[in-house]
């Protein structure tokens, strides 16, 4: 074809619509512990999580598989990966979390995302200088 | 942009706890929570209902909520426990200080008589603290998501600490394990809640359009807000769409 012909011909554009595009959910999640200075390693997290998912499931759920994919030991945060079907166990055993070791915690969800990239940045720590 | 809101916060007479709460709660993106006092009358003596204290003694500076440019809104409500609805009266003059109400049942025949079309709260601290009181909460939401089909639902915390409170999306989550849709479950931490102050302002005005205000002028006398034009105007439509009376 020459350059003529391929100026005059409208572009094709064709529209792709993905629903349930990817198969995991990726989480970014905080603990924050009463006693601040309590250290945990990666192994006893996830020992942690699947307590709770096995306080509220029961062993259906604390068979739910999931990932610990990043940790970072000094402020506690996780980037967790689950299947898609997992995600509101997940979430909400994570939610109903109360006690570590008799001391009070929270698990802060910070972000949830089905697509790893997405959670590299985030809109709510953005500072404007 | 939606607008969430946890209704209730119980009152600690503890300032730095309180005040750290509300800080919480702020970070954690609510743009509106309520201090709970909880009033529950005996039948032998007459006790007083306890008055609220102004937000500017509880807390010195109102934190901005996460993600806005706004402080957070604080404001009170009483939580009556009662078992015999000839207690109540809405309209009593102690009860002006307060911008929200709520009532407390404690046997079957209050929640057929307060039937008509109120707000429903469930509240999840609860299921937090102790597992036993986690499944009575799992089990009376689902019954109750069950009855009211999902609408007039309200999700908050009871927080007596600050490590008790759940952003609002964990609160959404929640709400579909409870049974409810997801439009529902985000709707049980926004508009429904927003639905539930609008409702409660308008207890204090006649049918929502007209309020008065003691003036602080020389006079002291009372002065009218200026009338609505006529009765069709928005809150009149509002009431008759939304049905909620007495929260």
């Amino acid at each position: 074809m020459s350059p003529a012909d391929k100026k005059d011909k409208p572009a094709d554009y064709q529209r792709v619509v993905l629903k349930n595009a990817s198969p995991y959910h990726y989480m970014k999640v905080c603990l924050v512990l009463e006693d601040e200075s309590t250290r945990l390693s990666a192994v006893d997290l996830k020992q942690f999580i699947i307590s709770g998912l096995k306080s509220l499931y029961g062993e259906v759920g604390a068979a739910l598989t999931f990932d610990l994919l990043k940790y970072d030991e000094d402020t506690l945060t996780a980037f967790l990966r689950v299947n898609s079907r997992g995600l509101v166990k997940l979430w909400s055993s994570l939610t109903l979390l109360g006690s570590y070791q008799n001391q009070a915690c929270a698990f802060r969800v910070l972000q949830v995302s089905p697509f790893l990239l997405a959670l590299t940045g985030n809109s709510r720590e953005l500072q404007l200088d | 942009m939606s607008v969430f809101m946890d209704l209730n916060l119980s009152f600690t007479a503890d300032k730095k706890l309180l005040q750290s709460v509300v800080e919480t709660a702020a970070h954690l993106g609510f743009s509106t929570v309520a201090i709970n006092y909880v009033f529950e009358p005996t039948a032998k003596k007459k006790q007083d209902i306890p008055s609220p204290t102004p937000i500017n003694e509880l807390i010195d500076q109102l934190p901005v909520v996460q993600g806005r440019s706004r402080p957070i809104r604080v404001l009170n409500r009483l939580t009556i426990v009662m078992s015999d609805s000839s207690h109540f009266r809405p309209n009593a003059a102690e009860y002006r200080c307060f911008d929200l109400l709520a009532v407390q049942p404690t046997t079957d025949k209050l929640f057929h008589a307060v039937d008509r079309g109120v707000v429903f709260e469930v509240s999840y601290s609860a299921a937090i603290r102790d597992s036993t009181m986690r499944r009575y909460t799992i089990a009376n939401a689902v019954s109750l998501m069950d009855t009211c089909k999902g609408k007039n639902v309200i999700l908050s915390s009871a927080a007596e600490k600050p490590l008790e409170l759940r952003g609002p999306y964990d609160i959404t989550n929640l709400g579909l394990l409870f049974g409810l849709s997801d439009g529902d479950a985000k709707e049980a931490v926004s508009s429904t809640c927003r639905s539930v102050v609008l409702h409660a302002e308008t207890r204090r005005t006649a049918s929502g359009i007209i309020s008065t205000m003691r003036s602080c002028s020389e006079s002291s006398c009372q002065q009218e807000a200026p009338p609505a034009a006529a009765d069709s105007e928005a809150p009149a439509a509002k009431r008759a769409k939304h049905q909620l009376p007495d929260d």
